[in-house]
């Protein structure tokens, strides 16, 4: 049983459950970009959380079914058919055997998940499924898919047709809000950074996005002493522009690192894409706790052992 | 003996940083610290950086639960590294900043290269990406920034130089230190059960490969 690739877009990977407790040797955590969409898409099909699902960038791209098979798309905007008829994203979809799926190039939003109900085949390597291209870890042989390639599907199931309820679904945007804490070399003012303007250049993947706008004058920031950085960190390069850390970023920098997403919003960068516009909202680390208890709580009413 | 105070700041809402100071002490504190509960346990050049679960309480608690740690912590003895020697190639394709390099070092690149081979160099830390070794040792005297603009791709094997510091690149990627050579021996094998070949506290000669 398998689904075939035809075209993966931009790029397409399999990801999985991050790679944990390995930063220290330069390992970053790898998985979903947007954690959120993928966890619906494969609620959606009745996985958990963290199985294995394709992560589709940008488009266009297209599978076909050698199996029927019960599926979900979740995350970007994009126009998909299956055998030319129009499907819809959240919500669980069927394919019948030979059926061919094709999403259009994405209308907004940057990556779109598509899981299957069974256990999609990846390597799983330092403990995780998820593929990181640096390395060539985890995934479909350490790479990203390629037109041609057949993805195994095993103990394939009928799960119940279901939707995503109405407030956990992803609004279409080109206009990103991300709340954040000052970082450890954050300046005494931050109220300007907070007023700023971000435009996404062409730099943007899953290690991270390149920031245009103004940012605050940094003199001698060539040589820091190089410290860890995660995720959502905001670092401000000697080019004078802002980079974001995405998933597959650098576990430690020595650019200052002026600010950080709080835990709750960073599933949100990985859907920022290159000419969106971003501000973030500077708040205190007892804001950043109390957002994260109120995303989990809404996310705990429907989608269950996920954690952001 | 009274354990070291150390200073901790947060680090973003689900970390903290233990301002400990260079050296071999970030490696013992890190080793101390990894029977607790830290999802991540990451040393930097001057401090040590834990990653705690905010589902399981607040920046408060594990900042209390962090300075426990602290004061129960004692700096061992330094453990021995193993010694290396690295084959390279210097400039050319290898080394695309080698000649700009030396220049604005005033020295030929001959003279830039013979710091890096006649230097016993020490691994300080491994991070950036997987296997990037960063070996102190380097003549501090040299001023050498990282690029304005990083470069996008940098080969496997890389040497790349900073004020004090060689930097090996183990994988093909993304780099913001000027690049004057290329190790020729893989320095990461995601196959092996020990995939990298160098670790903190070892020792690396570098030499040129005819």
């Amino acid at each position: 049983m398998s689904l075939i690739v035809l075209a993966p877009g931009v790029q397409a990977t399999l990801q999985a459950a991050p790679r944990e407790r390995l930063r220290h040797l330069g390992i970053p955590s790898a998985g979903p970009a947007d954690a959120v969409s993928m966890a619906i898409a494969n609620r959606l099909v009745g996985n958990a959380p963290h199985a294995v699902a394709i992560e589709i960038t940008h488009g266009p791209a297209a599978f076909q079914f050698e199996t029927p098979l019960h599926f979900a798309l979740c995350g970007a905007v994009a126009t998909a058919t299956l055998d030319g008829e129009p499907v819809e994203h959240d919500q669980t979809l069927i394919a019948n055997r030979g059926a061919t799926l094709s999403i259009s190039p994405f209308q907004s939003g940057a990556r779109l998940y598509l899981a299957v109900s069974g256990t999609l085949a990846a390597q799983i390597d330092l403990g995780s499924a998820s593929t990181y291209l640096p390395a060539a870890l985890g995934g479909h042989y350490g790479r990203a898919l390629k037109p041609g390639d057949s993805l195994e599907v095993s103990d394939v199931f009928t799960p119940p047709i279901i939707r995503t309820p109405i407030n956990l679904q992803n609004p279409p945007t080109h206009s990103f809000i991300l709340r954040a804490v000052p970082g450890p070399d954050a300046p005494e003012e931050m109220h300007t950074l907070a007023q700023t303007d971000f435009t996404i250049t062409h730099r943007a993947s899953r290690m991270g996005l390149e920031l245009e706008g103004a940012l605050p004058d940094m003199p001698s920031h060539q040589n820091r002493p190089s410290a860890s950085v995660l995720p959502g960190a905001m670092q401000i390069t000697p080019s004078g522009r802002g980079f974001l850390l995405g998933p597959d970023a650098q576990t430690t920098g020595g650019y200052p690192h002026l600010l950080q997403v709080i835990r709750a919003d960073r599933h949100l960068i990985g859907q920022i894409r290159p000419g969106d516009r971003l501000r973030f909202l500077m708040r205190d680390q007892a804001k950043a706790e109390a957002a994260l208890a109120a995303k989990q709580g809404l996310l705990d009413t429907w989608l269950e052992g996920f954690r952001l | 003996m009274t354990a070291p105070r150390f200073p901790v700041m947060p680090c973003g809402d689900d970390a903290l940083r233990v301002l400990c100071g260079a050296g071999p002490v970030r490696h013992a504190l890190a080793r101390h610290l990894r029977s607790g509960d830290w999802i991540d346990i990451v040393p930097g050049k001057t401090d040590v950086t834990v990653v705690f679960d905010p589902h399981a309480g607040s920046q408060t608690l594990f900042f209390a639960a962090l300075e426990t740690e602290l004061a129960r912590f004692q700096p061992g003895a330094r453990s021995s590294g193993k010694t290396h020697r690295l084959p390279a190639h210097f400039g050319g394709d290898d080394g695309p900043d080698l000649a700009r390099l030396a220049a604005d070092l005033s020295l030929s690149p001959t003279a830039l290269i013979d710091q890096i081979l006649n230097t016993p160099l020490h691994v300080d830390m491994i991070g950036f990406t997987p296997g990037f070794a960063y070996l102190t040792g380097l003549d501090p005297t040299l001023e050498i920034n990282r690029l304005a603009s990083p470069r996008v791709r940098v080969p496997a094997g890389s040497i790349g130089l900073i004020t004090g510091q060689v930097g090996l690149y183990a994988l093909e990627g993304p780099g913001g230190w000027p690049l004057i050579g290329r190790v020729t021996t893989p320095l990461f094998d995601p196959s092996t059960d020990d995939p990298f070949r160098l670790a903190p506290g070892d020792r690396v000669t570098i030499f040129a490969e005819p």
